[in-house]
């Protein structure tokens, strides 16, 4: 969601983007005018492949999408049919060049030890960085664009066969999604991405501050840059509730970093006061099934309803339904799903440790632990509705003098700064 | 003598489509029809319409001396009625024959007995009215869902008048050292109980076509081979009763035609009668047939006749069931309460067990059992289905 509203506000603004996802077989996507982005031209490298390709008609996007092996989720993407040997890669570029400075030096030797995975997401970013090499020497470019760790082994080696700069944007950490301590190789590619990087994109303070404090990058290059929300024209004016009483929603992966299991504490406490509020659990993750388990121990009766992974539709259909939305999470880099739900006049409370609570004020923020607290201030909105009711409206104007494309500006202005 | 006493259970439940939350307030069909039709059509022309063919052949062939008994629920007949009305036809035909009880149980096959006595009693009473009406037959024993029993039970069946038998489980817990093949009283010594003799109904029902059984192929001479064994331990002429119970829908569906199962059953009343000594009974003739002080016997704990446990673990045991079954009977008794009873229809038929049996998360050998008769790929969905249903019938309860 990030990248499609950052993407179409930067060609708004004249910038041109050839857009490099780890796809089935080496394709990129040349975006130039606005409309691409909705429409996401192909280009495949192999010409007679392209020519192929150009045969067959795809119903929807999302069909030629799954076609080319890109899917909702990041985490599936290719087989690895045409996986080489991406050490081999790696010193090619970078050992037959010499000349390294100390850290240099460091960043490269990293690049082999820590890019060994066995696991899926490893195998597809070995892949990625196998392919750099090829599309550094087929694709005109001035600079180069690499969006978290995943990306950031093929930035790397896109600069250093280029000398293109580079620009490493850091829309979640390795902490953030862990929860906890997380993966030691990611952490170390991040470091290297971020070292060997021009310039540090963060989408949040907090997520400098951890990129400043947990990873030592140099503050000097580094930039802060809000992700942002453009409200569309698809929202309805008039609320469709699903329960006549208070409605409050959790919306996002059910997963550590989100805090679901906080917001089966707080629905806990509410309900003890309010029986009457209706608890709805959407999305999906790998602590899915121990949260059913524990609503269902706590005996939240059916006041407490799991919603499962939603579509596009179903989410504006559920935020049209609700009347507060609480993002719990542990720690969140930016957090544009909030944004959304109060351009939905939906009451907002927000955990502290999220980027998205420092740009706006029509939200109630908590620290993520306090379940007290957040639970107080449910009680409080169901017991002054028109309070709630207010809140949500104001959140609603707040959001709307939000858009992309300030955060596209302040973007291309970094550009600048290298070029 | 020793009396076999044949009861079969036909029931078929109604399914629960994969309703999802966002249909709360706006959709409040929650069943699946097409999949409910689907499996009536499957369990009518595999096991319904040829076992019933056979037991008529059966009863007309030995000219009264073959008894059987059927219990059937409430909503089996109502999908009879909707999908295959000759099912109800056939189960009509038997009837007639005047050589087969029916028994009575809650029409909705709930677990209400546990929860809500009152709603216990009005489902009951549906049910007796209904083997009435559709069977001209006036119901004198009592089954309870899934065989559960306890002390408690016989005290409010004891109350409705005309009950004199109590069909349970032969469970080893409550006998100790005695023998299911005789014919007890409940705690109170009011009401007659008959107690499956589970190896035997179990060699048919389940290990029937068990090619790792030692015993396999099982068949009518082995069989009856066994019965006749049980013969040799009563001395003093008692009359005894092996209680074969289980699901009708052994005959075709569980066991399939190609194992043999109807001609063992074909072939076994001959072979059975062929000795003085056996002979078949229905569960009515329990005290008439008792020759003897029947003893006591005293259930402080529900029993069933499910799974290893013998208990209410398939159905009560996790606390997705707990939730969900807790927050069905809160809503019965709003409903009651607010006399919503356009709503009853709705919420009594998600009263029937095999919706919490769905839920059920023991594993190993039980819960393949539970994953053959469940519609969904996991306990979570089918407790989420649930609620979200139960989340619909309140949002209308509050209209």
């Amino acid at each position: 969601m990030a990248c499609y509203g950052m993407v179409k506000a930067l060609l708004q603004s004249g910038i041109e983007v050839d857009l490099v996802l780890p796809t089935k077989d080496m394709v990129y996507f040349p975006l130039r005018k606005v409309e691409d982005a909705d429409t996401l031209p192909v280009v495949f490298l192999d010409p007679i492949k392209h020519k192929e390709y150009e045969r067959i008609t795809h119903e929807t996007l999302t069909k030629r999408l799954e076609y080319l092996g890109v899917s909702f989720s990041p985490e599936t993407y290719i087989n690895g049919s045409e996986l080489k040997s991406w050490t081999k890669v790696v010193e090619k570029v970078v050992v037959e060049k010499h000349h390294h400075t100390t850290i240099q030096e460091k960043i490269w030797q990293d690049l082999k030890i820590y890019l060994l995975g066995e696991e899926n997401i490893f195998k597809k970013v070995q892949e990625l960085t196998v392919r750099a090499e090829k599309f550094a020497k087929t694709l005109d470019f001035d600079l180069i664009h690499s969006h978290d760790w995943l990306t950031y082994p093929a930035g790397m080696l896109a600069k250093r066969l280029t000398g293109k700069p580079l620009i490493a944007h850091m829309h979640a950490t390795e902490f953030d999604r862990s929860g906890g301590v997380g993966d030691e190789r990611i952490h170390n590619l991040e470091y290297d991405g971020m070292s060997y990087a021009d310039r540090v994109i963060c989408v949040s303070k907090y997520t400098a501050n951890m990129v400043i404090s947990r990873y030592h990058i140099d503050s000097g290059k580094i930039r802060i840059i809000h992700n942002a929300y453009d409200v569309g024209d698809l929202i309805a004016d008039q609320k469709d509730r699903i329960f006549k009483g208070p409605t409050i929603l959790f919306l996002g992966r059910i997963t550590l970093q989100k805090g679901p299991d906080y917001f089966i504490e707080i629905a806990n406490e509410v309900l003890k006061v309010h029986p009457h509020a209706r608890f709805i659990m959407a999305g999906t993750g790998d602590m899915s099934r121990k949260l059913l388990h524990r609503s269902a121990f706590l005996r939240l009766r059916n006041r407490f309803i799991f919603a499962g992974f939603l579509n596009r539709k179903q989410v504006e259909t559920i935020l049209n339904s609700v009347d507060i939305y609480i993002l719990p999470s542990v720690s969140e880099p930016f957090g544009i799903a909030p944004l959304e739900a109060m351009a939905y006049g939906v009451t907002a409370i927000i955990s502290k440790q999220s980027g998205v609570s420092e740009v706006v004020n029509h939200a109630y923020k908590v620290d993520f632990w306090d379940t007290k607290k957040m639970s107080e201030i449910v009680n409080y909105l169901i017991e002054n509705p028109d309070e709630c009711q207010e809140m949500g409206e104001k959140g609603r104007l707040e959001v709307q003098s939000i858009s992309w494309s300030e955060a596209a500006d302040k973007i291309i202005s970094v550009y600048d700064e290298m070029l | 003598m020793l009396n076999l006493v044949f009861y079969f259970q036909v029931h078929q439940p109604y399914r629960l489509k994969h309703y999802s939350a966002l249909e709360i307030g706006k959709n409040h069909d929650y069943f699946d029809h097409k999949l409910n039709e689907l499996v009536t059509h499957k369990v009518a022309d595999k096991c319904y319409i040829p076992t019933n063919n056979l037991m008529l052949k059966l009863i007309k062939q030995f000219k009264g001396q073959f008894k059987i008994s059927y219990s059937v629920t409430g909503v089996a007949i109502e999908q009879f009625k909707k999908y295959r009305p000759d099912v109800l036809d056939s189960f009509k035909a038997l009837a007639e024959t005047g050589c087969v009880e029916f028994i009575g149980e809650t029409y909705y096959h709930s677990l209400a007995l546990l929860y809500d006595t009152e709603e216990f009693l009005e489902q009951v009473e549906m049910h007796r009215n209904l083997m009435k009406k559709e069977f001209n037959y006036y119901t004198t024993t009592f089954r309870n869902t899934e065989l559960i029993y306890q002390d408690k039970l016989s005290d409010i069946i004891y109350d409705i008048e005309g009950f004199k038998t109590i069909l349970t489980e032969g469970v080893d817990r409550i006998l100790g050292w005695r023998s299911p093949l005789y014919a007890y009283k409940n705690y109170t010594g009011d009401i007659s109980l008959l107690l499956k003799y589970y190896q035997l109904s179990d060699d048919i029902a389940f290990r029937f076509s068990n090619r790792d059984w030692p015993e396999f192929p099982l068949t009518v001479d082995k069989f009856v081979h066994w019965v006749e064994q049980l013969t040799f331990k009563e001395e003093k002429g008692r009359n005894m009763f092996l209680n074969l119970f289980m699901d009708y829908e052994t005959f075709g569906e569980h066991q399939w035609e190609e194992t043999g199962i109807f001609k063992f059953m074909e072939k076994l009343p001959e072979r059975v009668l062929q000795n003085p000594n056996l002979g078949f009974a229905w569960p009515s003739q329990a005290y008439e047939l008792s020759n003897y002080q029947q003893e006591t016997l005293s259930f402080p704990e529900p029993v069933s006749w499910a799974d290893a446990e013998r208990d209410l673990s398939a159905w009560l045991e996790n606390d997705m069931q707990k939730n969900a079954i807790e927050t069905f009977y809160e809503l019965v008794e709003k409903i009651r309460e607010k006399g919503r009873y356009d709503l009853m229809e709705d919420a009594r038929k998600l009263s029937t067990s095999d919706h919490f049996y769905y839920m059920c998360t023991k594993y190993f050998q039980d819960g393949d059992v539970h994953k053959y008769f469940s519609p969904y790929d996991s306990p979570e969905q089918a407790y989420i289905y649930f609620i979200n249903a139960l989340a619909d019938l309140e949002e209308r309860l509050n209209d």
